[in-house]
């Protein structure tokens, strides 16, 4: 006989208050631990998705905008950018790497990203991972089809704006035929949750949005050729077509560069001059030769009034920032669902004192201390509040495990799960102080019960 | 006479205890000039209803401290002692049972003897307990709760658990008054005999007229103020 025992044998005497009390404490705690590995998970998995995205330029607007739609394909494009300024940053000496990207349609709600073949030969997502195909090939590419596509795409804008102005509309000269193949390859979650597979077609909806009054583009079907290994990044969740046949597409018409894109302002101005080289993309992702250029190319381009960079890793630590102080407050709620927990135990401890009062005046009776009556009462608010969090913390990370299915769905990458941070530790003990402290106030109230009064008949 | 006999095991000496009143002067419930008990002795208190003899038992275990006065157990004046040495004390050389027999409803029996042995010496370990409560006829019920448990079977388990660390002095507050006539003799005859063999002294308190019978020695709390 120890006083574990005795304390064990009190918690299970008094079975139904210890669950109720015990599961309060792993309500809170399994909260906490949610809260921490889903904030350290996110912010790891954003973090790390912007490794490889070492500066994005896009169209003035909101860089934290420019990059989540770059990077994470997530939210809409500022705007466009001449492919003019693609083609004076891919051969400026400072950029190892330009790969261009157009987005506009959607295929079940999975984004369609115009770009080329620069992005599966040369592109590291992250430092050492290039997107990598689990069947079929890469699309076909080539210069000279992007650029008959642009001009295919300008002169559709022209058209369209002579028949706005109620002008006769010339039927333009078919520029020389290029080939135009529509071939897209697909992410390894857009694969599994559409069942898409080599060789099959698909109609893209217009929009980066699935909506249901979308124009379908049903007269230009794409093939799928390639479907990309799992990457646990937002490339997962994505459709990569060549970026040519992303403008032979009716409604893909280029725009003055800089201007919001069709779907959120129809009236936005767009480019009437002649450009001999009119083409436009969403954004370009930069791979820099070096860090110590960085900047000064960075203060260039957002000099430009047509274009501006982004550092992914600064904006979303920016991100982070403002979300943290969400993160803080549910923290806090959490904390606060502890200590309703602990208070709850003090009470249900209280409650039971005047059975207890007996059963310690025995005690004493039999030569326990009244140290021993304080130390069986503190140790049984601290089992119950260890034997909480240690179950709160399981079911945290369970919890998490559980709510992966949907983040992988939402975001395409998970967290995980069953990682132990060093912070948990801190939760532990946290409960146990917070055990200690709700079982001090019966502790003391058990310290001094009145052993001679409580020993004599009830009856 | 033999030198167990010889020996005094409780010594009280002008004792007076007295509790607060509602009308403000206290109390008093206790006032005793001389009272010795030899070892191996066994005495019946008896006294009327609220002359204080359970008071006097709790004076005698060290729960209560005395106002004045002597308490002295196998030579030791409980007086002197700080609280903490009493409950050890208490543990280690007196037996304590009880009316309502005060047995922890979550324990079984073997359990709730082993307490008794918990803070006492903690001589012989589970054996002792086992051997205890198959003296008392409880071998059988080693695992069962005081609810699985008759009256005078948990009368039994308390007696054992009085007895487990072998103390000179053995405290007896009414052990038969929530036992029927039945139960009650032979709790009454299994305490005296149990008390005898182990040479343990034995005090019993009570106000029934057969179980004063049952003893050889009966002092009147009345005439020892």
């Amino acid at each position: 006989m120890n006083l574990v025992k005795i304390v064990t044998k009190n918690m299970r005497q008094r079975a139904l208050a210890t669950w109720l009390t015990g599961a309060s404490v792993m309500l809170g705690v399994a909260l906490v631990v949610a809260i921490l590995l889903i904030k350290q998970g996110v912010q790891q998995r954003f973090e790390q998705g912007t490794l490889g995205y070492e500066m994005v330029v896009g169209a003035k607007g909101s860089p934290l905008q420019l990059v989540l739609n770059t990077v994470y394909n997530l939210d809409i494009s500022p705007g466009n950018i001449s492919w003019k300024l693609f083609e004076q940053l891919r051969d400026d000496k400072r950029v190892k790497l330009a790969v261009p990207f157009s987005v506009g349609d959607n295929y079940k709600g999975f984004r369609i990203v115009g770009t080329t073949d620069a992005f599966f030969k040369d592109f590291e997502f992250e430092p050492g991972r290039k997107p990598e195909l689990a069947a079929g090939r890469v699309f076909n590419f080539s210069e000279g089809a992007l650029r008959s596509a642009f001009r295919e795409a300008e002169e559709r804008a022209r058209e369209r704006e002579a028949r706005e102005r109620g002008e006769e509309v010339k039927p333009a000269p078919v520029p020389e035929h290029v080939e135009h193949p529509f071939e897209a390859v697909v992410g390894s979650r857009v694969a599994q949750e559409t069942g898409l597979t080599v060789g099959q077609k698909f109609i893209a909806a217009h929009g980066v949005q699935p909506s249901a009054e979308a124009k379908e583009h049903t007269e230009n079907p794409w093939t799928v050729v390639g479907v990309l290994q799992p990457t646990h990044t937002a490339v997962d969740r994505a459709i990569y077509i060549n970026l040519d046949s992303f403008y032979h597409i009716e409604g893909h018409e280029l725009r003055a560069p800089g201007a919001q894109a069709k779907e959120e302002k129809p009236a936005a101005e767009e480019e009437k001059d002649t450009d001999p080289d009119p083409g436009q993309v969403s954004s370009i992702v930069l791979k820099l030769r070096s860090p110590i250029t960085a900047f000064g190319l960075y203060r260039e381009i957002n000099d430009r009034e047509d274009a501006q960079a982004a550092f992914p890793a600064a904006e979303i630590r920016k991100l982070f920032d403002i979300v943290g102080n969400i993160d803080r407050l549910l923290l806090a709620q959490a904390v606060l669902i502890l200590v309703v927990a602990g208070v709850a135990i003090a009470v249900s401890i209280y409650n039971s004192m005047s059975e207890r009062r007996r059963e310690i005046a025995i005690l004493r009776a039999l030569g326990a201390r009244r140290g021993t009556i304080f130390s069986i009462v503190l140790l049984e608010a601290v089992t119950i509040c260890l034997f909480g969090a240690v179950a709160g913390l399981a079911v945290g990370h369970l919890a998490v495990a559980l709510a992966n299915g949907a983040l992988y769905r939402a975001s395409g990458f998970v967290i995980p799960a069953f990682h132990i941070q060093p912070l948990e530790w801190y939760v532990l003990g946290v409960a146990v102080i917070l055990g200690a402290v709700s079982g001090l106030g019966p502790a003391v109230g058990a310290y001094r019960t009145d052993v001679a009064k409580n020993l004599a008949p009830t009856s | 006479m033999s030198d167990i006999d010889n020996k005094t095991i409780l010594e009280l000496r002008n004792l007076r205890k007295s509790y607060p009143s509602a009308e403000g002067a206290p109390l008093e419930v206790i006032r005793l000039r001389q009272f010795e008990l030899g070892a191996g002795e066994q005495t019946a208190l008896v006294g009327q209803s609220g002359s204080g003899k359970s008071t006097l038992l709790n004076l005698i275990a060290g729960i209560l401290l005395p106002d004045e006065g002597e308490i002295l157990v196998n030579g030791t004046d409980l007086t002197e002692l700080s609280e903490v040495a009493r409950d050890r004390f208490r543990a280690a050389n007196i037996g304590y049972v009880f009316q309502s027999f005060n047995l922890l409803q979550g324990f079984t029996a073997l359990e709730n003897v082993l307490l008794g042995q918990m803070f006492g010496s903690g001589n012989g370990g589970a054996d002792r307990a086992v051997e205890l409560l198959n003296k008392v006829g409880l071998g059988h019920r080693l695992h069962h709760k005081p609810r699985a448990l008759s009256v005078g079977e948990q009368q039994r388990v308390a007696i054992a658990r009085a007895l487990v660390n072998a103390p000179p002095l053995v405290l007896a507050d009414e052990p038969t008054g929530s036992l029927d006539s039945k139960n009650g003799a032979a709790v009454l005859e299994l305490l005296q005999r149990i008390c005898a063999d182990g040479k343990h002294t034995l005090l019993l308190v009570t106000h029934d007229p057969q179980v004063m019978g049952s003893f050889k020695k009966v002092v009147r709390l009345e005439e020892l103020q």
